[in-house]
């Protein structure tokens, strides 16, 4: 008898747990996949088709919906702030360029990602690409691909790269005289954020720093007035070419990729493209960190993009689980391959077989050590538009370097003043 | 400037410079796209002569008057000014005034600018512009108008402000385009022998182009008819309506309009309405089918053998009354039926 | 009363469009919203229009704004009014001219400025190509304040030029043609009549073509924004991209919608100009001595 209602009771349970199993089971075949929503710049959309499509086939709760901004980084942000102004945004995700990072923290737009990722989320990073991710102790982004500026050179013109602003120039003045090539070097000096890059580089090359911390946020340095005077030169003395001025990265590229001229200062991703069938200095470029004065660093602009999680996101969880997977070891392994993007994890630089394949990811991990950030400021945009201003205007040839670095730092203080920030305030960025 | 209102003494003082001139237009064509609209036209008007071109409208008259005045090319013939030709000459040197039918004044101009701006063109010192303005405002009666916009005047002294504007040129020919065609009536009545006086008796030739034959006779000395770009017959008022060359002028001068009886031989015969007499025996027998009040007289509408006849009588003719009317052998125009000519 | 019920529609469609938006903006200018403060609207009083008065990027802007719409505007009036007499006249083809003329105004802008950069391109553009066949050396269009200047004008005269052709090729039939015929037959020129009839008789389309392409003019955006964006060293930066880079760029709200507030006083200031110089030239005319 007990026996017996202890089986009927066993029986029961059974019963229960297997239809309540069942009923699990089938809420959670039926409930609707959690879809996440992710901008981005419409190359990063392309070069990730692949890694989508294989995410949304392996998992049943969470769909990517990726939205494929515009190609420009400007008008990607154009496109996200508009949409974020209007309120509730339409995206979970956003694909961020390393400057926006402080901004849109500042305005309120993005949620940390400590939560999900935990306090060592940074940590599988190389110590290059771990920078510009965290304001005021919280993280806010995760780098998906680095960038770093980089001197490319002419290695069947010359032995070795110059190193210093005189060799540069001297090399240029050389091959130029002996009509190698039209120019020396070809860079960004366009009123646009790539000059700041460039600018950010050379600053700290001839021994300053552009940020926070000196007065005029580090304009008002005799080395920040050296490197400006150094592009006035350039174009003055005719080593770079007057259009240079209105260079962005492709002019640049196209001038150098034509075999115009000796140096160039790009991206990784002109490697690629200077390789290529058609171009003029196919198997003849090397590449090489920015110039600089003797005893001061070879600098490299840090470029990176990264995801955010957007304030407004009905299903971060979610948000974060694509964030993971797209940030992750196999999504870099395959934009590494397949697109020639650098990666930001060490375990990538330090595999052999990838470094067999990608022979330049050593070079570019050493330039990712050197990586400068520009300001975490959230003001940053304006401050980087008060210096384009009076660099444009120097490399077209108005004015004094000195002055105009003056006016600069000026411009940069009253800022930071009307904003309420500590002028020589130390960054609170901690990394 | 104090100035006589005497209008005679007045249009000499406009016209003072100007030196008698005549006028010959000898096989006169214009053509567009091979289609003549003027085929030959011969005319002469005389210094200080009126001609009215009369005709229905697209007979070509204003055409005439566009290739005289140069606004239109001449495809053949000649224009003689005083034995000048003048048909490929520039409008502007032709020396020719025209009225416009739109009169064509300047609206953003004031009725004084509007007539001192040619002057102002051809070298006229200001003070002479002065005196010749303040002249044939007075002539018009449009002194106390001078400082008016187009737009601010009735059509009446619109029409005063382009003849005015004519005059001022001194021309050597006057060209009038239907100036009175935008007018009413009654004022068209009124401004009659105003233009006659200013037109006729000066010492350049006028052409006035209409369509009214009433207007052309009350106007111009003589009147050429034109008739799908030929001319027709050209003579007083008087001659065309007693001696009308062809069927068309018969046709064409004289209100109510001639009837026409066509005869058994291939002619017709050319009866004005106003001849017909009603006679006790003879003649033709009609019947009254409709008639119209005109005042004085009354117009009525017969049925005849030979078809329908227009009777103005004095008399009272009731409807359906049965008649027999007559005319005088001198009164009858006789014309070939084929060619439409006087016989 | 009914003419005031009458007129609520259109009343109430110009409170939203126009003074909603307006009284808006003069809010936003008193107050301090920018990324600095967390996008939260802070009243600071006259704080932003202080900045504005010292501001000497917006007064370099609104002159550098004025002088392009000036040029531009004055340009295309004078080759409007050329194409528009060429159109005017009879002449076989012309039909497929009026036609092709009207192409580059139906070319959105952002389209027509990547295709004017090119062609400014150095040194491969095809200005470029050109002299370097001539033997000339290159010219930075883009890359030297004057001649970026130069080509921003260029490239706005090209585009709208067809719209002011357009317009005053409308005035140009309403004019009757016997006011010619009567000017030749009294000794007049052509050249004559251009300046005694058809310019005086356009002058209310002027006035049109001047208001439209002033206003349009003087809130010039992605034509600059596209060929030259603003540069080199601001020198073609307009106020409307100002005020746009204060609010899309650097987040601060407050103070683009000051910057957007001037310049609407500065047009309302010069609509005001053309209003009353419009107002004395339709005055009666005087007579002249």
């Amino acid at each position: 008898m007990r026996g017996a209602s202890r089986r009927r009771l066993t029986a029961i349970g059974l019963g229960l747990g297997l239809s309540l199993a069942i009923g699990l089971l089938s809420w959670a075949w039926a409930r609707p996949a959690a879809v996440v929503r992710v901008l981005m710049p419409a190359p990063f959309a392309d070069a990730t088709a692949d890694l989508v499509a294989t995410f949304n086939r392996s998992h049943r709760d969470v769909r990517i919906a990726v939205t494929r901004g515009p190609f420009e980084t400007d008008a990607v942000s154009d496109l996200a702030i508009s949409s974020l102004l209007l309120g509730d945004s339409p995206y979970d995700l956003l694909l961020m360029d390393v400057t926006w990072t402080a901004k849109y923290a500042a305005a309120g737009w993005l949620q940390p990602l400590d939560p999900w990722l935990g306090p060592d989320a940074l940590e599988p990073l190389v110590s290059g690409a771990r920078a510009g991710n965290r304001i005021d102790g919280r993280l806010y982004r995760l780098p998906l691909v680095a960038d770093m500026g980089l001197l490319y050179w002419r290695t069947d013109l010359m032995e070795a790269p110059p190193r210093t602003p005189d060799d540069l120039v001297a090399i240029s003045r050389r091959l130029q005289e002996q009509g190698k090539v039209r120019w020396g070097y070809v860079w960004q000096g366009r009123q646009y954020e790539g000059l700041s890059c460039v600018a950010l580089e050379l600053i700290a090359g001839f021994g300053g720093h552009w940020g926070p911390g000196e007065a005029g946020f580090g304009l008002a340095s005799p080395a920040a007035a050296r490197a400006a005077g150094w592009l006035q030169q350039l174009v003055r003395e005719g080593i770079s070419p007057p259009a240079v001025a209105n260079f962005a990265e492709p002019e640049a590229l196209q001038s150098f990729e034509a075999g115009e001229a000796a140096f160039l200062r790009n991206w990784p991703y002109a490697w690629q493209e200077l390789q290529r069938q058609g171009s003029a200095v196919a198997g003849k470029v090397g590449i090489t960190t920015m110039v600089a004065e003797p005893g001061q660093p070879h600098a490299a602009t840090q470029g990176s993009w990264g995801f955010s999680l957007l304030a407004g996101s009905p299903h971060p969880d979610a948000a974060a689980t694509v964030l993971q997977a797209l940030t992750g070891e196999a999504s870099q392994r395959q934009l590494v391959r397949r697109y020639g993007y650098t990666p930001t994890l060490t375990a990538l630089f330090d595999d052999p077989e990838l470094v067999a394949e990608r022979p330049l990811l050593p070079e570019l991990r050493q330039a990712l050590e050197q990586a400068v950030l520009r300001p975490l400021n959230p003001g940053y945009a304006q401050l980087s538009d008060i210096l384009q201003r009076q660099l444009s205007a120097l490399i077209t040839g108005r004015g004094d370097p000195a002055l105009a670095m003056a006016r600069a730092a000026r411009e940069s203080d009253l800022l930071l003043r009307a904003s309420g920030q500590e002028v020589g305030a130390q960054p609170k960025e901690v990394s | 400037m104090t100035h006589t209102s005497d209008p005679a003494t007045a249009t000499a003082t406009a016209k003072e410079h100007t030196t008698a001139t005549s006028l010959r237009l000898e096989g006169l064509c214009r053509r567009i796209g091979g289609r003549p609209i003027l085929d030959g036209i011969n005319l002469e008007v005389a210094a200080g002569e009126c001609l009215a071109l009369l005709g229905p409208s697209g007979c070509g008259k204003s055409t005439v008057l566009r290739v005289i005045a140069g606004l239109d090319p001449c495809d053949g013939g000649r224009i003689l000014l005083d034995g000048r030709d003048i048909s490929q000459q520039k409008p502007a040197r032709r020396r020719v005034a025209m009225v416009f039918q739109s009169y064509a004044l300047y609206p953003h101009l004031s009725v004084e600018r509007n007539l001192s701006l040619g002057m102002e063109l051809r070298g006229v010192d200001p003070e002479q512009r002065e005196r010749e303005l303040a002249a044939v405002l007075e002539l018009l009666q449009l002194s106390a108008l001078r400082r008016r916009r187009p737009s601010e005047l009735s059509g009446g002294q619109r029409q005063r402000v382009a003849l005015a504007r004519a005059l001022l040129r001194k021309p050597q020919l006057m060209l009038l385009d239907e100036p009175m065609s935008n007018l009413d009536a009654q004022l068209r009545e009124e401004l009659r022998p105003q233009l006659r006086t200013i037109l006729c008796g000066g010492r350049a030739p006028a052409i006035y182009v209409t369509h009214d034959q009433q207007e052309a006779m009350g106007i111009a000395d003589r009147i050429a008819v034109l008739q799908e770009g030929r001319l027709q017959q050209c003579g007083t008022p008087q001659e065309l309506y007693q001696h009308p060359a062809n069927l068309f002028v018969a046709g064409f001068i004289g209100r109510p309009q001639i009837n026409l009886l066509p005869q058994g031989d291939g002619t017709v015969v050319g009866i004005r309405p106003e001849h017909l007499r009603a006679v006790d025996e003879g003649g033709l027998a009609v019947r009254v089918r409709s008639r119209e009040w005109h005042g004085a007289s009354q117009l009525l509408l017969l049925e005849s053998a030979q078809g329908p006849l227009r009777w103005t009588c004095d008399g009272n003719q009731t409807l359906g009354d049965d008649l027999r009317l007559g005319w005088e052998r001198r009164h009858e125009h006789r014309f070939e039926q084929a060619s439409g000519e006087r016989c | 009363m009914s003419a005031l019920l009458l007129m609520a529609p259109a009343l109430l469609l110009l409170l939203v469009v126009f003074v909603w938006p307006l009284l808006d903006y003069a809010w936003l200018s008193l107050q301090a919203q920018s990324v600095f403060t967390g996008l939260e609207a802070v009243p600071v009083g006259t704080l932003n229009w202080q900045r504005l008065l010292v501001d000497g990027r917006f007064w370099q802007d609104a002159w550098q704004t004025l002088r392009f719409a000036a040029v531009s505007v004055a340009l295309e009036l004078v080759a409007g009014l050329a194409i528009a007499l060429l159109l005017h006249q009879r002449w076989r083809g012309r039909g497929v001219v009026r036609g092709l003329a009207l192409l580059p105004w139906a070319l959105p802008t952002t389209v027509m400025a990547l295709g004017w950069r090119w062609i400014f391109n150095d040194p491969y553009g095809p200005i470029n190509g050109l002299l370097q066949l001539l033997g000339l050396a290159t010219l930075p269009f883009l890359a030297a304040p004057e001649l970026a200047w130069l080509a921003t004008v260029v490239a706005d005269v090209w585009k709208t030029t067809p719209f002011v052709a357009l317009l005053l090729l409308a005035g140009l039939q309403m004019i009757p043609d016997d006011l010619y015929e009567a000017f030749a037959l009294e000794g007049g020129t052509p050249w004559q009549g251009l300046w005694r009839i058809t310019l005086p008789l356009l002058r209310p389309y002027i006035f049109i073509v001047l208001l439209f392409r002033l206003a349009q003019a003087l809130g010039v955006f992605d034509l600059i924004a596209v060929l030259t964006g603003g540069g080199p060293a601001s020198s073609t930066e307009s106020l409307a991209l100002y005020a746009y880079l204060n609010a899309m760029r650097f987040l601060d709200f407050g103070y683009s919608a000051t910057v957007m507030l001037g310049m609407f006083l500065l047009l309302l200031a010069g609509a005001g100009g053309l209003l009353l110089w419009r107002r004395q030239t339709d005055a009666p005319q005087e007579v002249r001595p």
